[in-house]
C-alpha cells in the first residue's frame, strides 16, 4: 500500500467531509410519505375478499361467557351482533371499519400473502372480528397486559405497554388479531381519517375494539344527559349501548 | 485446532450477525413468518438452543446425582455449553419482539403507574424460570472451577446436583407450556413437556458428543444414550402423528432415521462418522422444531425459509463455536484435566491411563456401589445433610410467598393468585435454597474465599437481586418529592396542593389539566378531557371516589393519598378546568369581537 501519511489524513478528512455533507441534507432520512388515496383502501378491501381464506370459513367462535375478570361490572356488558339473514356479504362494513380505525393498508407483497391488516374480515361470506370472549384466550397469555378487558366486556388493546411478542396472534381461536409487520406511515400506506383513534405504531398487535372511542363518546353524552332529564334514562342508555 | 475452530466461527457468525442486524432493523417481516402464529425462525431457534442448554447441566448433574462417574473434563464441557448455548437462546426471544426496547415489561415487576406483567402468561413464567435457572447453572459451573482450589467445595457440587435435576425438569415443563398451555390445536397435549424434555436431551447429547469428537475422544455411555433418545423422539413423533395427523418428514429422515446407523461399526467407530451422526441430529431437530413453532410451515399462506433464517442459524452456529473454544481457552489453566476419567473413554492414550486409575481405585461408584450392598439411606446420605437446612429455608420461603400471593390483585386487571404462580414455586426454592446454601459455605463454614473482583461481583448481584425483589414487591418510585409530601398534608393552599398534583398526575393529565400528550400516545382508548362541564357533572365526591379506588385506567390512590388529599387535588383539578374555560371564554369573546369588527 503506496499511502503516505499526508495521503491518509486527506482521504480521512474527505470522508468526514462527506459524512457533514449528508448530514446537512434539508430532506430528513424519515420523511412521511404522502398519505394514500380512499380508492387504494376501496381496492384492498376487494381484494381481501377476493382472497378470503378458505381453510378458516368455518372456525368454531367462542360463545361468550361470563366475564371472568376482577371488578368485572355487573350492568353493562357491551357486544356485536349481526343479522346475518340481512348480510349479503358486500364487504362494505371493511371500509367502513378501515376508515373509523385508521387501519392502515399493506404493501403488495403482504397482501399477495393475505396478510392484511383489516379488523373485520369476510370468512363464509359472512362478516368476522374479534369475538370479545368473554374468559379470552389472547388475554391469558399476554405476557405484559397490553392485552385486557375493560369492566364492561370489551377485549381492549394498551398499544404503549404491547412488546410485540405475538403470543395473543398465536392463540386467537378466530385468528382476528392482527399484527403490524410495517412502519405504515413511513411507507405512506396509512392514514388517520378518524383522529380520536391513534395510528397504530410497527411491532404491536391491533384487532377490532368495538369501536371503544364512540362508545366513550356516547357515555358522556349519557353522563351529560342525567340531570336533565331523569326520566330519559333508559332511553339514553339503549342509545349509548 | 483452536485457530482453525476461531477461523470457521467468524465465518458463520460474521454473516450471520449481517442478517441478525438486518431482521432487527426490518422486524418480524424480514424472516419466514407463519400466518397464523406470527412465531418464526427465532422462536425455533430459541426453543432449539434452550434445549441445548438445558441438556448440557442436565448431563452433568444427572450423572453427578446418580453417582455416575463422568470425568471431570466431559463434565465441564456438558456445563460450558449449557452457559454458551444459555447465552445464545436469551438473544431470540428478545430478537423476535415486535418492540425490543419494551422486552422488560416481560419481567414481574411493578413499575411507578401499578402495571406488572400478566402472571398467568407462560411467557412470563418462562422469564423467571429461565432466569433462575441462568444463576444456578452458572454457579454450578462456578463452583466446578473453583473446586480446584478449594477442594472441600467439591462437597457442594452433589447437593447443588440435586436441586438442578429437578429445576431442569420443570424449567423445560415450563417452556413447553409457552406451546401446549395454548389455543393451537397442533400445540395441544399433556405429553408436551415429556416431548420437550426428550428432545432437549437428545440434542444436548449429540451436541456433548460432537464436541467430544472435536477433543479427539468419545464416550460410549453417551452415544448410547442419544440411540436410546432416538428412538423415543421417533416414538413420540409416531405417535404425535397417530394423533393429529402433522409430521415432519425431514426431522424423521436426519434425527429418526439416520443416528440408526450407529448400529454399523464401520460409521460407528469413525470419528467423521459421528461427527456427521451428530451434526444430522442437530439439523433434523432445528427443522423439527421450525415445523412445531409455524404449524402452516410449507403452505402458501407462510413464507419459505429465507437468507434471513439461515443467516440467524449460522449466527447462533458461530456465536457458539466462538464463545464456547473462546472460553475454555482462556479459562484452560482451571480446566487441566486431572487424571480421574470416566469409565469408558477410548480412541487415545487416555484409555490406559483411565483403565490403570480404575484398578487402583478403590472407591465405588453408581450401579456397582448397589450391587455390591452399598445402598446408602437417602436420609443418612451426606448429601441431605448439607441440604436439609437451605432446603427447609426455600420450602419456608415459598410457603411465606404462597400466602402472599393468594388472591392477590397487583394490578386491576391482573390476577395474582396462588394458580398462577405454580410454575414459579420450584424455582423459588432452588434459588432461596442455593443461596442460603451458600451463603452458610462462605460465612460459616468458611470452606472458601473470594478474590476481590469476584467479592464485587457477587456484591452487585446480590444488590440486584434484592433490588429486583424490592421492585416486585412495591414498585418503582411513585413517591412525590419531600415538598410534594409536605404539600399534600397542608392541602389548604391551592400552590400546595399544585405542587402535589405535578407530582403526582401530572404525568399524564398534564400540569394544566388538559392531556399530557405522553399519555394520550400511550393509552387507547384516549381518556376524557377533565373540562369544566365534565367536571361537574360528575361532581366532586364521584370524582374522589375515582381518585382514591381508581377507574379503568386510573390507578388506585387510596393507600398512597388522604381522603383529605384526594379532595384537595380534585378541587385544584377544578380550579384548572375553570381557569381554562375562563381563558376559553374569553379567547372565543375576541373571536367574536374580531368577527364582529370584520364586517
Amino acid at each position: 500500500m503506496g499511502m503516505d501519511r499526508r495521503e491518509f489524513i486527506k482521504s480521512c478528512s474527505l470522508v468526514a467531509m462527506m459524512g457533514l455533507l449528508f448530514g446537512c441534507r434539508k430532506v430528513s432520512l424519515e420523511a412521511l410519505a404522502a398519505e394514500p388515496s380512499l380508492g387504494q383502501f376501496e381496492d384492498e378491501v376487494k381484494l381481501a375478499m377476493s382472497l378470503s381464506k378458505k381453510h378458516l370459513d368455518l372456525v368454531r367462535v367462542p360463545m361468550p361467557g361470563m366475564l371472568d375478570i376482577p371488578g368485572a361490572s355487573s350492568v353493562n356488558r357491551f357486544g356485536m351482533a349481526i343479522d346475518l339473514d340481512l348480510c349479503n356479504g358486500c364487504g362494505k362494513c371493511i371500509l367502513a371499519c378501515n376508515v373509523e380505525n385508521n387501519v392502515p393498508l399493506v404493501p403488495a407483497e403482504d397482501a399477495g400473502r393475505g396478510r392484511f391488516m383489516h379488523w373485520v374480515e369476510m370468512r363464509g361470506g359472512a362478516p368476522l372480528m374479534c369475538a370479545h370472549c368473554g374468559k379470552a384466550p389472547c388475554e391469558r397469555v399476554c405476557p405484559t397486559g397490553a392485552a385486557n378487558h375493560t369492566p364492561d366486556g370489551l377485549s381492549a388493546m394498551m398499544y404503549k405497554r404491547c412488546t410485540g411478542s405475538r403470543f395473543c396472534g398465536a392463540n386467537c381461536p378466530v385468528q382476528a388479531r392482527k399484527f403490524n409487520f410495517n412502519d405504515a406511515r413511513k411507507l405512506g400506506l396509512a392514514r388517520q381519517f378518524n383522529k380520536e383513534v391513534p395510528l397504530r405504531d410497527k411491532g404491536v398487535m391491533e384487532k377490532c375494539s368495538l369501536c371503544l372511542h364512540r362508545l366513550q363518546d356516547d357515555r358522556l353524552k349519557f353522563k351529560r344527559k342525567v340531570p336533565a332529564c331523569p326520566a330519559d334514562k333508559g332511553a339514553s342508555l339503549v342509545c349509548a349501548a | 485446532m483452536f485457530r482453525a475452530l476461531m477461523i470457521a466461527g467468524l465465518a458463520l457468525f460474521l454473516p450471520g450477525a449481517c442478517a441478525l442486524g438486518y431482521s432487527v432493523f426490518q422486524g418480524p417481516s424480514s424472516w419466514m413468518t407463519d400466518a397464523h402464529t406470527f412465531w418464526g425462525t427465532p422462536i425455533s431457534l430459541f426453543v432449539f438452543w434452550i434445549g441445548l442448554a438445558h441438556a448440557g447441566t442436565l448431563l452433568s448433574a444427572v450423572f453427578l446425582a446418580l453417582d455416575i462417574r463422568l470425568d471431570r473434563r466431559t463434565a465441564l464441557i456438558a456445563e460450558l455449553s449449557t452457559l454458551v448455548s444459555l447465552a445464545i437462546a436469551a438473544v431470540f426471544p428478545l430478537m423476535h419482539l415486535g418492540v425490543i426496547e419494551n422486552f422488560y415489561m416481560v419481567a414481574p415487576l411493578l413499575d411507578a403507574r401499578g402495571n406488572i406483567a400478566n402472571v398467568r402468561s407462560p411467557l412470563v413464567w418462562d422469564f423467571c424460570c429461565i432466569a433462575v435457572y441462568a444463576v444456578l447453572s452458572l454457579l454450578f459451573f462456578a463452583t466446578h472451577l473453583k473446586a480446584r482450589s478449594y477442594p472441600a467445595l467439591d462437597m457442594f457440587r452433589k447437593p447443588m446436583a440435586w436441586l438442578l435435576f429437578p429445576l431442569v425438569l420443570w424449567v423445560h415443563t415450563v417452556v413447553s407450556l409457552d406451546f401446549a398451555a395454548t389455543f393451537v390445536p397442533e400445540w395441544r397435549g399433556a405429553f408436551f413437556p415429556v416431548y420437550f424434555i426428550a428432545g432437549a436431551i437428545f440434542s444436548g447429547l449429540a451436541l456433548v458428543n460432537l464436541l467430544l469428537c472435536t477433543e479427539g475422544y468419545r464416550v460410549r455411555l453417551l452415544e448410547r444414550l442419544q440411540l436410546i433418545c432416538s428412538w423415543i423422539l421417533c416414538a413420540i413423533w409416531i405417535w404425535d402423528y397417530m394423533l393429529k395427523g402433522s409430521f415432519c418428514t425431514s426431522a424423521f429422515v436426519f434425527a429418526g432415521v439416520l443416528p440408526q446407523f450407529r448400529m454399523v461399526s464401520a460409521i460407528r467407530e469413525n470419528k467423521w462418522g459421528r461427527v456427521a451422526i451428530s451434526l444430522s441430529i442437530l439439523l433434523g431437530l432445528f427443522l423439527e422444531r421450525q415445523f412445531l413453532v409455524s404449524p402452516e410451515f410449507g403452505s402458501p399462506a407462510s413464507s419459505s425459509l429465507g437468507w434471513v433464517d439461515w443467516g440467524l442459524l449460522a449466527f447462533s452456529a458461530g456465536a457458539f463455536v466462538l464463545l464456547f473454544w473462546g472460553i475454555q481457552y482462556s479459562l484452560k489453566r482451571f480446566m487441566e484435566v486431572d487424571g480421574s476419567y470416566f469409565g469408558e473413554v477410548d480412541g487415545s492414550d487416555m484409555a490406559e491411563v483411565e483403565e490403570a486409575e480404575l484398578r487402583d481405585s478403590p472407591v465405588v461408584y453408581g450401579v456397582e456401589k448397589s450391587k455390591k450392598g452399598f445402598y446408602v439411606h437417602p436420609w443418612s446420605s451426606e448429601e441431605y445433610y448439607v441440604l436439609r437446612l437451605p432446603l427447609l429455608v426455600g420450602f419456608a420461603v415459598t410457603i411465606a410467598f404462597m400466602f402472599w400471593a393468594i388472591e392477590r390483585l397487583p394490578f386491576e386487571n391482573v390476577e395474582f393468585s396462588l394458580a398462577h404462580v405454580v410454575p414459579l414455586l420450584y424455582p423459588l426454592i432452588a434459588l432461596v435454597a442455593v443461596i442460603v446454601l451458600y451463603a452458610r459455605a462462605y460465612f460459616v463454614q468458611k470452606v472458601f474465599a473470594l478474590h476481590r473482583l469476584e467479592k464485587i461481583v457477587a456484591a452487585a448481584l446480590l444488590v440486584l437481586a434484592g433490588a429486583c425483589a424490592g421492585t416486585f414487591y412495591a414498585g418503582g418510585s411513585s413517591e412525590g418529592s419531600a415538598d410534594a409530601r409536605k404539600s399534600a398534608s397542608e392541602f389548604g393552599d391551592l400552590d400546595l396542593v399544585g405542587a402535589a398534583w405535578n407530582a403526582r398526575c401530572a404525568t399524564c393529565h398534564g400540569t394544566d389539566g388538559k392531556f399530557n400528550e405522553k399519555f394520550v400516545r400511550e393509552f387507547y382508548p384516549v381518556p376524557q378531557k377533565l373540562d369544566l362541564q365534565r367536571v361537574d357533572s360528575l361532581g366532586v365526591d364521584s370524582l374522589v371516589n375515582v381518585v382514591l379506588n381508581g377507574r379503568g385506567n386510573m390507578n388506585p390512590y387510596a393507600g398512597r393519598l388522604t381522603y383529605d388529599e384526594a379532595r384537595a387535588l380534585v378541587n385544584y383539578m377544578r380550579s384548572l378546568a375553570v381557569r381554562d374555560s375562563a381563558v376559553a371564554a374569553s379567547a372565543a369573546g375576541k373571536q367574536e369581537v374580531a368577527n364582529d369588527s370584520t364586517p
